[in-house]
């Protein structure tokens, strides 16, 4: 299966004198054209794990071996738009000039839902409009994979809701390939096909969630069995 | 719209003319002697003399002149120091305590070396103004170039940035506004360096034709001169805080407002 296979990581920081050990020896297939969710307590190290995937620091051991080529995107906790650049400046940013398709990004923009707002700025933007043009601003990027740190995680439960149902529907529409950091188990339910569950910088276990996304209902017994197995395996 | 123009221009106007009228008042009043504080009138008799003869002016041109050259240079100087700080942080000890013993030395100090190193001609000037407002314009520029947010920097290296992208395309337009921040109060340091400069053996210039007039106790030519300082400085002010209003409208304040 084409994707990216983490074999052995290790991470370890220097807090004053203490060594801490952040991630002991992760082993993680993860697939692509899906989307993989990192479930866990904060402090388990989902973070860490993927900022290392995505290039953003370095481990300490073991390897990252990319299949399907070596161009990530991120979208962080915080949309982090550039307050100086309008909509159209943001999505395009991670893009030199002469890479810019101009109706691509025009459609990337209108998927996102932001069409009507391409010259406006950050400031005059909502947190979920913000948080959206950061995630078209990724796809604009034309990534192998997207890291997704938490991205709705400071939203309103409204919003968050109704930001992840867009995210399945981009998904749907680009089949981007996804890693996904969220602490929230009805999130990773709601948005993954794979779902690894992380404590104390290990991966504990991973669980498959073969459910047809656009009819999941959180309420069903199935997906009641599958949050109490998560939560067993997350208190354990 | 019409009342916000009245509501706009009314209050600095009041201000004004309640300086002016307490000067008048003041001289009818006789409380000080004519020599100590002219009148108003004198002072726009004067006024129109010297804008008649076209001494003025020239002055005003000379002296302009002189600032925007100095504002310039130190313009240009702190920049490539504060860039050089962001780009190459290892390089800021070697010259950052220089910088700001330095800071602390008055131009004014200065002067009888720089008499000697550059001699009396327009360098000795020039190097004055400079002086006078590169410090402010370096403080400003290093705030901005080494505060930048490293989460939006981080956005860079996500997206595969080099070093020098990262500065030309988020640290740098991100420290705009401190660095127009610094531009402004630098440009108010160098018009208040005029006399020092042209206590310099200078035959024009509006520090010179002061000091000339304080020479021959022209108090109503001193006067002049200083309200025709004060006004250009506001004008050249509100010139830069317009071409600003227009390259970089929208973005978030730039400090010119």
């Amino acid at each position: 299966m084409a994707g990216i296979r983490l074999i052995g990581l290790e991470k370890n920081y220097q807090v004053e004198e203490r060594m801490l050990q952040v991630l002991r020896g992760i082993d993680l297939q993860i697939p692509e054209k899906k989307i993989t969710v990192l479930l866990g307590q904060s402090g388990c190290g989902k973070t860490t794990l993927l900022r290392l995937t995505g290039g953003l620091e370095k481990p300490d051991a073991g390897e990252i071996r990319f299949d399907t080529g070596h161009k990530t995107a991120f979208v962080f906790q915080e949309p982090r738009l550039m307050p100086w650049k309008n909509v159209w400046g943001n999505v395009t940013f991670g893009l030199r000039k002469e890479e810019i398709d101009e109706d691509a990004i025009h459609r990337i923009i209108t998927t996102v839902g932001l069409s009507e707002f391409t010259r406006a700025y950050p400031s005059q933007l909502s947190g979920g409009m913000q948080q959206r043009c950061a995630i078209a601003r990724a796809l604009a990027y034309e990534p192998s994979f997207i890291m997704m740190d938490e991205p709705f995680a400071a939203l309103d439960y409204f919003t968050r809701g109704q930001m992840q149902k867009e995210l399945l529907r981009v998904h749907a529409q680009t089949g981007s390939s996804i890693l996904f950091v969220t602490h929230s188990i009805d999130e990773a339910l709601t948005l993954a096909d794979k779902i690894a569950i992380m404590e104390n910088g290990v991966i504990k276990a991973e669980v498959e969630v073969p459910m047809e996304k656009r009819q999941r209902d959180l309420m069903d017994n199935s997906f009641i069995d599958l949050k109490r197995k998560i939560l067993l395996l997350l208190d354990r | 719209m019409k009342n916000s123009k009245i509501g706009k221009i009314l209050p600095p106007l009041i201000g004004i003319l309640a300086l002016f009228a307490a000067w008048y008042f003041a001289c009818a009043a006789g409380i000080f002697n004519a020599y100590v504080l002219p009148s108003p009138q004198k002072v726009y008799s004067s006024f129109l003399k010297m804008v008649k003869s076209g001494e003025l002016l020239r002055d005003i041109g000379i002296s302009l002149g002189r600032v925007l050259k100095g504002f310039g240079i130190a313009f240009f100087i702190a920049f490539i120091l504060g860039m050089f700080r962001s780009l190459i942080p290892a390089a800021g000890p070697y010259f950052e305590y220089l910088i700001h013993f330095f800071r602390y030395v008055p131009p004014l100090s200065m002067i009888p070396l720089l008499i000697l190193w550059c001699g009396i001609r327009e360098t000795t000037k020039t190097v004055i103004i400079v002086l006078a407002s590169f410090f402010p314009m370096y403080l400003s520029i290093v705030k901005g170039f080494t505060g930048c947010d490293q989460k939006l920097i981080e956005v860079g290296t996500s997206f595969g940035y080099s070093k020098a992208r990262v500065f030309f395309r988020i640290i740098l337009p991100n420290a705009l506004a401190d660095i127009l921040v610094g531009m402004r109060t630098g440009l108010g340091y160098a018009w208040r360096a005029i006399i020092g400069a042209e206590m310099v053996a200078a035959s024009t210039g509006l520090g010179h034709m002061i000091l000339f007039a304080q020479q021959t106790s022209r108090t109503d030519k001193v006067i002049v001169g200083i309200i025709v300082i004060g006004f250009v400085g506001l004008v050249t002010d509100r010139l830069f805080g317009w071409l600003i209003h227009r390259f970089f409208r929208g973005m978030a304040g730039n400090g010119w407002d």
